[in-house]
């Protein structure tokens, strides 16, 4: 052994079990590399899935907002006012359709009003989604499904639908095709939190709890069905009102013809179908007396028991301010009131002070707009100040422009108690609106304004109002305002106005009703308000008392006793 | 010992597997029931959004007087008048007392066979 030793280099043999001892753990090692690199491309793969994003939007519309839903709208009593349905829209799928003439041509059989050119170019492409036609029928649905085009499906989208169609259209307002309020209360809904909503998330589907309004739908259909009526009768051009609850400022009807049907929004946007109650100004006439007696009984410079010298016109430089149906002599105020006395109402404003007159307009909110839900609003005109001459026609509604609501605010809160209160179309109760009153006149004005309102009716203008509304105890002012045609006042286009209040010994709502440049119904009739305006008033409280549980009463004590005692 | 050993981990395996999959199938069988009742479920509330939409236009005022002013002359309708309403007022005051002697006439009077009563709705007929 020591001759191996000592020459020669070593040579180390491992033994046969050490060679495959090591052959095993290479084998091993490798083995090892390819287990852990197959589960880094499993875990690869799973980063990957995890950061794909499907894209289902529709049209840059996420599928939810197509689907989201508004909530009911219901009446006072719970009657649905607008409700949602569910119907099929039809989309197509350009780029899993095969052939695009045969496609085309099978859904021209379905429905024959599409554009053949238009709809084959739709159809053509690389597009994920397209529209061909939204809010169709489950009949049209049926049969475009028998006909078994690929690319080409349904989706349930919701759509508005209006119960009650053109009826309550001004209140409503109308959406368009993706579910958005465009006007009336279904824009507020949005501005308000419906919007809000649907961006939560939370308008899918789900049934959301329905909106109250304060309109009562029987009495909005009388309203609506008297205006037709009205429009017909006296071949006017438009016809509009109001009916407000006076104690707490909600509005139970209104209606503004010619008005649209909500269920087709385009119709909204004809020429002259605004809302003539809430966008739509006027120079409101006569009616306007009440305001400026309201207010001058109010101060403490005029009282009931006065008289005015009304035996001839004013004058203001070239111009005299004269009566309709002058009675040209000295007239006690019931008196200036129950004949529309243009030049009592002057003499009264000018005793009370016409920058109080002025005043009293800012007090009542005739300066800007009503507070009030409805987009629809426009500005009211009234000068900043009044000339001796501008006081002189304001005080009989002449010369201003003020909205009907304006008016009807006006006249519930003279016969509220004198508590000015903002007109509401949600839900009011009386605490809360209690909360909200401001006051504009005192109890005793009040008083003496339901008193007027009511002599009017039994034996001024508002007679034949009276007459058909018997044991209402209905009371109001008429307003026969001229319109200004090329710069002048024209006689014969005149705007007629009807602002009442019922039952005037416990008074309950209010109302303005407005006829524009109505005929003359017959011959013997005339064309002053209280022939159209004051006799339409009268139907529709007929129609409406006994909804709103206000009974008849005949006895001529409950007039004896609106009477101011120091009349009596 | 390995190999009895193996062998039982095999048919556990297969046995997993077999699982497994009976699972996977049981699973897609219920999401396709599951989906199937939810397109139900939206068909349904789609048709019950119709209905709804439906009784409110059957209900509106404004569709029904329409038809009752088609069938005034058959069911003698009319508008009501303010002279038709009566009040708790008008109403005459009970008797103060029940008038025994009447009842005891009338209890008479039917027992002989005679009926006033009757007879006076005989006359309205």
């Amino acid at each position: 052994m020591a001759l191996a030793t000592a020459g020669g280099p070593q040579i180390a043999i491992d033994g046969t079990r050490k060679v495959r001892g090591s052959l095993t753990q290479g084998r091993i090692r490798w083995m090892l590399l390819a287990i852990v690199l197959g589960f880094v491309v499993v875990g690869g793969r799973l980063v990957q899935l995890g950061m794909v994003e499907t894209d289902t939007r529709i049209e840059g519309q996420a599928r939810d907002v197509i689907q989201a839903t508004r909530p009911p709208i219901l009446d006072r009593n719970g009657a649905e006012m607008a409700v949602d349905i569910r119907v099929p829209s039809l989309y197509a799928e350009p780029r899993r359709i095969i052939d695009v003439d045969q496609a085309a041509e099978s859904l021209l059989t379905v429905m024959p009003d599409l554009d053949p050119k238009w709809l084959r170019d739709r159809l053509t492409g690389d597009e994920g989604f397209v529209w061909i036609k939204r809010e169709l029928t489950p009949a049209i649905e049926q049969r475009v499904m028998r006909l078994g085009i690929p690319g080409i499906d349904f989706i349930t989208e919701s759509k508005r639908f209006y119960p009650a169609g053109r009826e309550a259209s001004h209140v409503l307002g109308s959406v368009n095709v993706d579910n958005q309020g465009i006007a009336g209360i279904e824009m507020h809904m949005d501005r308000e939190n419906v919007a809000l909503l649907q961006e939560l998330g939370l308008a899918r589907g789900n049934a959301l709890a329905p909106v109250s309004l304060s309109i009562d739908m029987r009495v909005q259909h009388v309203l609506h069905e008297q205006l037709v009526d009205a429009m017909e009768r006296y071949q006017a051009i438009a016809a509009a009102g109001v009916i407000l609850d006076i104690h707490t400022g909600e509005v139970l009807g209104m209606a503004s013809l010619p008005d649209f049907d909500p269920n087709e929004p385009a119709t909204a946007l004809e020429k002259g179908s605004f809302n003539r109650i809430t966008s739509g100004i006027f120079e409101l006439g006569s009616t306007f007396k009440t305001v400026t007696l309201a207010g001058a009984l109010d101060s403490s410079r005029v009282a009931i028991t006065d008289q005015f010298d009304a035996r001839y016109g004013v004058r203001f430089g070239r111009y005299t301010i004269d009566d309709f149906h002058g009675k040209h002599r000295i007239l006690s105020l019931p008196e200036v009131y129950k004949y529309s006395s243009n030049i009592g109402t002057i003499r009264i404003m000018q005793q009370w002070g016409k920058d109080n007159f002025r005043a009293f307009l800012t007090e009542l909110g005739f300066d800007k707009r009503v507070p009030f839900e409805l987009p629809e609003m426009r500005d009211p005109v009234v000068p900043k100040e009044f000339s001796e001459v501008g006081a002189a026609t304001a005080s009989f509604g002449h010369g201003l422009s003020v909205s009907p609501l304006h008016m009807a605010t006006a006249v519930s809160a003279f016969t509220n108690g004198g508590n000015y209160i903002t007109p509401t179309l949600y839900h009011r109760s009386s605490e809360e609106a209690q909360s909200l009153y401001r006051p504009v006149i005192s109890e005793q004005t009040s008083d003496a304004v339901r008193y007027l309102m009511r002599l009017n009716a039994l034996e001024g203008s508002g007679s034949r109002m009276d007459d058909i509304a018997e044991g209402y105890r209905a009371g109001g002012k008429t307003g026969t305002a001229e319109k200004v045609v090329d710069g002048r006042y024209s006689s014969s286009k005149v705007l007629n106005i009807f602002a009442s209040v019922f039952p005037l010994d416990n008074p309950r709502y209010a109302m303005v009703m407005m006829v524009d440049e109505p005929q003359r119904e017959n011959p013997q009739s005339g064309t002053t308000a209280g022939w159209n305006a004051g006799e339409m008033t009268g139907r529709v409280i007929k129609r409406i008392a006994p909804m709103l549980g206000v009974a008849p009463d005949f006895s001529t004590a409950v007039d004896t006793n609106l009477v101011p005692p120091q009349l009596r | 010992m390995i190999k009895t050993l193996n062998a039982v981990l095999l048919v556990v395996c297969g046995l997993a597997f077999t699982g497994v999959y009976a699972l996977k199938f049981a699973i897609q069988h219920e999401a396709t029931q599951i989906s199937r009742l939810e397109s139900h479920i939206s068909d349904q509330e789609a048709e019950l959004s119709m209905l709804k939409a439906d009784w409110a236009v059957l209900t509106q005022p404004g569709h029904i007087e329409p038809v009752v002013i088609r069938h005034q002359e058959t069911l003698q309708l009319a508008e009501v008048e303010p002279e038709q309403f009566g009040r708790f007022t008008d109403l005459p005051m009970r008797p103060a007392k029940p008038d025994a002697h009447a009842m005891d006439a009338l209890f008479q009077a039917l027992e002989v066979g005679v009926d006033p009563i009757g007879a006076l709705l005989e006359e309205i007929d």
